[in-house]
C-alpha cells in the first residue's frame, strides 16, 4: 500500500485513528497493539506471502538483540550470526537475479531465478541490523518484549521507504510516549506537505524525466537536460515527499523520527549533497561500516578503501543492477576528489560557482541512477554533452517546458528553504510585535496543508499509477 | 489561537478522510460506466487464494474504490478546470486544447513508415476480394477513404506537438496504392476536401468525426463517382434540402473528456429533404420509427453525433419503395451514420452494416443473400490498417 493512494487515505488510515485512539492514553501496550497489526497488515497488502520474510526479520533481529547484549555468552558469534541472517535475506531476496544474470552472461551454465523482491526489503533489513548492532555496542538495551521489536521493525509510516530510524531514537516512545493536539497538528501538516510533494510535483516532473530516457533515437540534447532535470526534482519531491509523510504520521501517533533530508539541492558540494540527502542512509554506512573500518583515522590507502567500500555498497544498496553499482562508485571518486585533490580549491571558489559545481554533478548523478543499464547511461551521457540522436533541439522540448512550466517553476523554491526563510522573517516580525504576521505563522502553514491536500486529492483521483521511486529499494 | 488552529485543522481532514468511506459505505447504487471518460468503472473485486496471496486483491480494491469515490465526477471535473483554465495547460487528459479546435494528443514517437507497404497486403486482398466478388454479380463497389478530424486537421497543431502527418501521409499513400494495384475503386475523400479548400466547417472541432457539411459533401463526392460508373440514381443538392442547426448544445467525443468544459459555439446541423421520400426502417431485424435523426426531447439537452441514426446499429434497413432506384449496402463505423441519413434519398433500399456488432452473417454470405447494387465501403484514414471489424471484410 501506497500513502498516495485512495485505500490508505480514505480506509486504512481512517480505520487506524478510530481504532487507536478509541483506546484510552493508558493503555500503552494495546495502543502499541492496534499499531502493530495496522502496520502487518499495511506491508501484508503488498502481498501477504511476503509478510512471511517481515515476521522472520522480526524474530532474527529480536534473537540477535537478546543473545547479543552485554553480558551474554557468545554474544558477538550472535552479533555475527543476525547480521548474516539479515544479510543472506537481503542477498538472496535483491541479489540473487542480478547475480545469477551476470554469472549466465558470462557463459557459465546457471538458471536465473525468478525472486519477487519484497517491498522495503532494504529499509526493514537495515532497520533490524541496527538494532541488533547497537544492543550489541550497548549504544540500546535489549528489548525484552518482542511486541516492541516487532513495532520498531513493522511501523507503517517508515517500514517500506525509510526514513531508515534508529532503535534509539524511537526505543522510549515505543514505551511511553504522548499523543498531543499539537503534535497530531504538525503531524497532519508535514503529511499534507509531503503528498503535495508527490502528486503535484514528484509526478508532474517524472512525465518529463520518463518522456527523456525512454525517447530514445527521438533524444535531443535539450530534451536530455529537462529530461535530467526533471528528474532531479523527481526524486527529490518523491523521496523526500515520503519522509514527510512518514514524520508527519509519526507525529500523529506520538513517534518523532529524525529527519532525512535537509535542502539538499542547495549543497555547495557533493560532500555536502550527501550530509544533506538520505541522512538516515548516510548515517548508517557512517556508523555501522565506515566507522567500523577505520573511517578517516588511518592512512590516505585504507580511507580510500573505505570511502569505495562505502559507497559500492551505497551503489548497490539502492539497486541490483550496474548502474547503480556505477552510481555509487561516481560518488566515491567525487568525495576522494573532494577530500584529497580539489576541495581546497572548491573552498575558494565563489558560492556561486560552488551551487553551480554541485548541482551539475547531482544531475549527472542522477541520470546515471535513472538510466537503465548501462547502454542507458552511455546514451544520456552523450545527449547532455551534445552528442543527441536528433540533434540539440526539438519541439517536444518546448511542449515539455510550457506543459509542466507550473510545477518546473514551483520545483525551484519547493526545493531551496524557503519556507524556513519566511518563517524567520515572520517570527522576527512577530517579536516587534505584528498581529498579522502572528496570525500568518499560524494560520499559514495549515491553511496551505488543507489546499494541498485538496489538490493532491484532485491529482490521485485523476492519476491511476504512482509508485514511489523508492518502494523499490 | 494556535490550539483552535490545529483543532479546525484536523476536523477539516478528518471530515475528508471519514466522509469518503462513509458516503461509500451508504451509496446503494454505484455507476458501472464513466460517462465522461467512455470506459467501464472497475468491478469489485472477487477473493481467489492467488490474488489475495499476491496482493492483487488489494490493488483491485484501490482501483474500484478511486473508481467510487462518491462525487468523483464532479472532482475530475474540477481537476480538469484547474489544468486548463487557472494553469492554462495545452494537453488535458489527452486532448490538444487550442483556440478553436480541440484534437488529440499524439506522443513523440518515430517508427519506419516502410512497414505500411506488407501491412497494407492483406487488408487490400480482403477489399479485392469484396470488390471482385461485387462486380461479379454485376454490381458496383466503391471504397471511401475519410479522414479522421486530427488529420484533417493536421495543420491545426501547435508548432511544438507532433501531428504525425509524416505518418497519416506515409500510411495513406500505402494503403491507396496498394488498392491502385489491385484495381480496387475508391475514392479518397482527403483529397477532394483539399479541391474543396479544407473547410474548417466540414469538421468538427469538438469530435473526431466530420460535420454534416463535411458528410454532405462526401455524400456529393460518392454519389458523383458513383454515377459516373453509370448508376443511375438522384442526387440531393443543397437546394433540395433544408438544413436547420439544433439550437443544443454540441458534446463531442473530444470536448466529452473535458467534462464539457471547453467554450464553443458548435451545433449540430441535420438536413430534411424539401419533398419528404416517406420509408420504413429496421433495425437489427425489428421496425423502428422511421427518422435518421434521433433528437433531444428539449432544447437544452446536450446532442452527440449519435443524433445521426441514432449512433451505431449492427444493422439497418430503410426501405423508400421506389424499385426503379438501385439499391445500396453500406460497411463502416461511425463515420457512416452521419451518410446514412443522406444515402437513403438516393436509392430505393439502404442497408448498413457494422461489422464490429454484426455477427448474424459473414459479408460475402450477406451479398449473396441481397446482392445489393452498390456497395460502399466507408472508413476513416486512422483505421485504414484494422484487421478486425469492419477492416475484416473478407474473412
Amino acid at each position: 500500500m501506497v500513502f498516495s493512494s485512495v485505500n490508505f487515505l480514505f480506509a486504512f488510515l481512517p480505520a487506524l485513528l478510530v481504532c487507536y485512539f478509541a483506546v484510552p492514553r493508558r493503555c500503552r501496550a494495546i495502543r502499541n497493539g492496534v499499531l502493530l497489526i495496522f502496520s502487518l497488515a499495511f506491508y501484508a497488502c503488498g502481498g501477504p506471502k511476503l509478510l512471511g520474510l517481515m515476521l522472520a526479520s522480526i524474530v532474527v533481529n529480536y534473537c540477535g538483540g537478546r543473545l547479543s547484549a552485554p553480558g551474554k555468552k557468545c554474544r558477538k558469534t550472535c552479533m555475527v550470526l543476525t547480521v548474516v541472517v539479515n544479510l543472506g535475506l537481503l542477498g538472496y531476496y535483491k541479489y540473487a537475479n542480478f547475480f545469477m544474470e551476470n554469472l549466465f552472461l558470462l557463459g557459465l551454465p546457471v538458471a536465473i531465478p525468478n525472486i519477487t523482491l519484497p517491498i522495503g526489503v532494504s529499509f526493514f533489513t537495515f532497520q533490524g541490523m541496527s538494532y541488533a548492532l547497537d544492543v550489541y555496542r550497548g549504544n540500546a538495551e535489549a528489548e525484552k518484549n518482542p511486541f516492541r521489536v516487532a513495532l520498531y521493525i513493522a511501523l507503517f509510516p517508515q517500514l517500506v521507504a525509510g526514513p531508515i530510524v534508529r532503535y534509539t531514537t524511537v526505543a522510549g516512545e515505543i514505551a511511553d510516549r504522548r499523543e498531543s493536539l499539537s503534535e497530531s497538528g504538525s503531524g497532519a501538516v508535514r503529511f499534507c506537505q509531503g503528498l503535495a510533494k508527490k502528486m503535484l510535483l514528484a509526478n508532474a516532473l517524472g512525465q518529463i524525466a520518463d518522456a527523456a530516457f525512454g525517447a530514445g533515437t527521438l533524444l535531443t540534447t535539450s530534451m536530455a537536460w529537462l529530461g535530467a532535470m526533471a528528474y532531479t526534482g523527481q526524486i527529490y519531491f518523491d523521496f523526500s515527499g515520503y519522509s514527510d509523510m512518514a514524520i508527519g504520521l509519526g507525529r500523529v501517533f506520538g513517534f518523532h523520527f529524525l529527519e532525512n533530508f535537509n535542502y539538499p539541492y542547495v549543497s555547495r558540494s557533493a560532500t555536502e549533497f550527501w550530509r544533506r540527502w538520505h541522512i538516515s542512509l548516510s548515517t548508517w554506512f557512517r556508523d555501522y561500516v565506515y566507522i567500523p573500518l577505520g573511517g578517516n583515522r588511518c592512512g590516505r590507502r585504507r580511507q580510500v578503501r573505505n570511502i569505495l567500500t562505502v559507497w559500492l555498497l551505497t551503489g548497490m544498496w539502492h539497486g541490483a543492477a550496474w548502474n547503480f553499482i556505477l552510481w555509487g562508485l561516481y560518488y566515491g571518486l567525487l568525495l576522494l576528489g573532494e577530500k584529497f585533490l580539489w576541495g581546497g580549491i572548491l573552498e575558494k571558489a565563489p558560492g556561486v560557482l560552488r551551487h553551480l559545481y554541485a548541482l551539475l554533478l547531482i544531475v549527472l548523478g542522477w541520470t546515471l541512477f535513472r538510466s537503465e543499464s548501462l547502454a542507458g547511461v552511455g546514451a544520456m551521457v552523450a545527449a547532455l554533452f551534445g552528442s543527441a540522436p536528433a540533434g540539440l533541439w526539438s519541439g517536444e522540448t518546448l511542449y515539455y517546458l510550457s506543459e509542466f512550466r507550473w510545477e518546473l517553476l514551483l520545483a525551484i523554491p519547493a526545493s531551496l528553504p524557503v519556507g524556513v526563510w519566511v518563517r524567520g522573517a515572520l517570527e522576527r516580525r512577530e517579536r516587534g510585535g505584528s498581529r498579522p504576521a502572528s496570525a500568518a505563522l499560524i494560520l499559514g502553514p495549515r491553511v496551505l496543508a488543507l489546499g494541498l491536500f485538496g489538490l493532491s486529492v484532485l491529482s490521485l483521483l485523476g492519476s491511476s499509477f504512482n509508485p514511489f521511486i523508492y518502494f523499490r529499494f | 489561537m494556535k490550539k483552535i488552529a490545529d483543532i479546525a485543522l484536523l476536523l477539516c481532514l478528518a471530515a475528508v478522510l471519514f466522509a469518503v468511506p462513509a458516503l461509500t459505505l451508504v451509496k446503494t447504487a454505484h455507476n458501472t460506466v464513466s460517462y465522461y471518460e467512455n470506459r467501464s468503472l472497475t468491478e469489485q473485486p472477487e477473493l481467489t487464494a492467488e490474488n489475495f496471496w499476491s496482493g492483487e486483491y488489494f490493488n483491485d480494491w484501490d482501483a474500484w474504490y478511486a473508481d467510487h469515490v462518491p462525487g468523483r465526477t464532479t472532482l475530475l471535473a474540477l481537476g480538469t478546470a484547474i489544468q486548463m483554465d487557472i494553469m492554462g495547460k495545452t494537453v488535458v487528459n489527452d486532448v490538444i486544447v487550442t483556440q478553436d479546435v480541440l484534437l488529440p494528443f499524439l506522443r513523440y514517437g518515430t517508427w519506419d513508415t516502410g512497414i505500411y507497404t506488407d501491412k497494407a497486403v492483406p487488408i487490400a486482398d480482403g477489399l479485392q476480394c469484396l470488390s471482385d466478388y461485387v462486380e461479379g454479380y454485376g454490381g458496383t463497389f466503391l471504397f471511401v477513404g475519410l479522414p479522421e478530424q486530427s488529420n484533417y486537421f493536421w495543420d491545426k497543431y501547435p508548432h511544438e506537438l507532433d501531428n504525425r502527418r509524416w505518418n497519416a501521409t506515409a500510411a495513406d499513400a500505402a494503403f491507396y496504392g496498394a488498392l491502385e494495384e489491385r484495381d480496387v475503386p475508391y475514392l479518397d475523400m482527403g483529397a477532394v476536401y483539399d479541391r474543396e479548400g479544407r473547410p474548417d466547417e466540414y469538421y468538427s472541432s469538438v469530435d473526431h468525426h466530420f460535420t454534416y457539411y463535411g458528410a454532405f459533401a462526401a455524400y456529393q463526392a460518392v454519389m458523383d463517382e458513383l454515377n459516373r460508373t453509370g448508376i443511375n440514381a438522384p442526387v440531393l443538392s443543397k437546394s433540395d434540402l433544408n438544413f436547420r442547426e439544433l439550437p443544443n448544445p454540441y458534446l463531442g467525443s473530444r470536448n466529452r473528456k473535458l467534462y464539457d468544459l471547453w467554450p464553443n459555439s458548435e451545433h449540430a446541423v441535420i438536413a430534411e429533404p424539401k419533398s419528404p421520400i416517406p420509408f420504413t426502417r429496421t433495425d437489427n431485424g425489428q421496425t423502428v420509427e422511421a427518422t435518421v435523426y434521433v433528437l433531444p426531447a428539449t432544447n437544452t439537452q446536450r446532442t452527440n453525433y449519435d443524433l445521426y441514426m441514432g449512433g451505431d446499429q449492427a444493422e439497418t434497413v430503410i426501405e423508400t419503395n421506389r424499385p426503379d432506384l438501385p439499391d445500396v449496402l453500406i460497411v463502416g463505423d461511425s463515420f457512416t451514420d452521419a451518410l446514412e441519413t443522406l444515402f437513403y434519398a438516393s436509392f430505393d433500399e439502404m442497408r448498413s452494416l457494422d461489422l464490429r456488432y454484426y455477427t448474424e452473417k459473414t459479408l460475402p454470405e450477406y451479398l449473396a443473400d441481397y446482392h445489393p447494387d452498390v456497395v460502399l465501403c466507408v472508413r476513416d484514414d486512422t483505421a485504414f490498417y484494422t484487421a478486425t471489424g469492419n477492416g475484416a471484410v473478407w474473412n
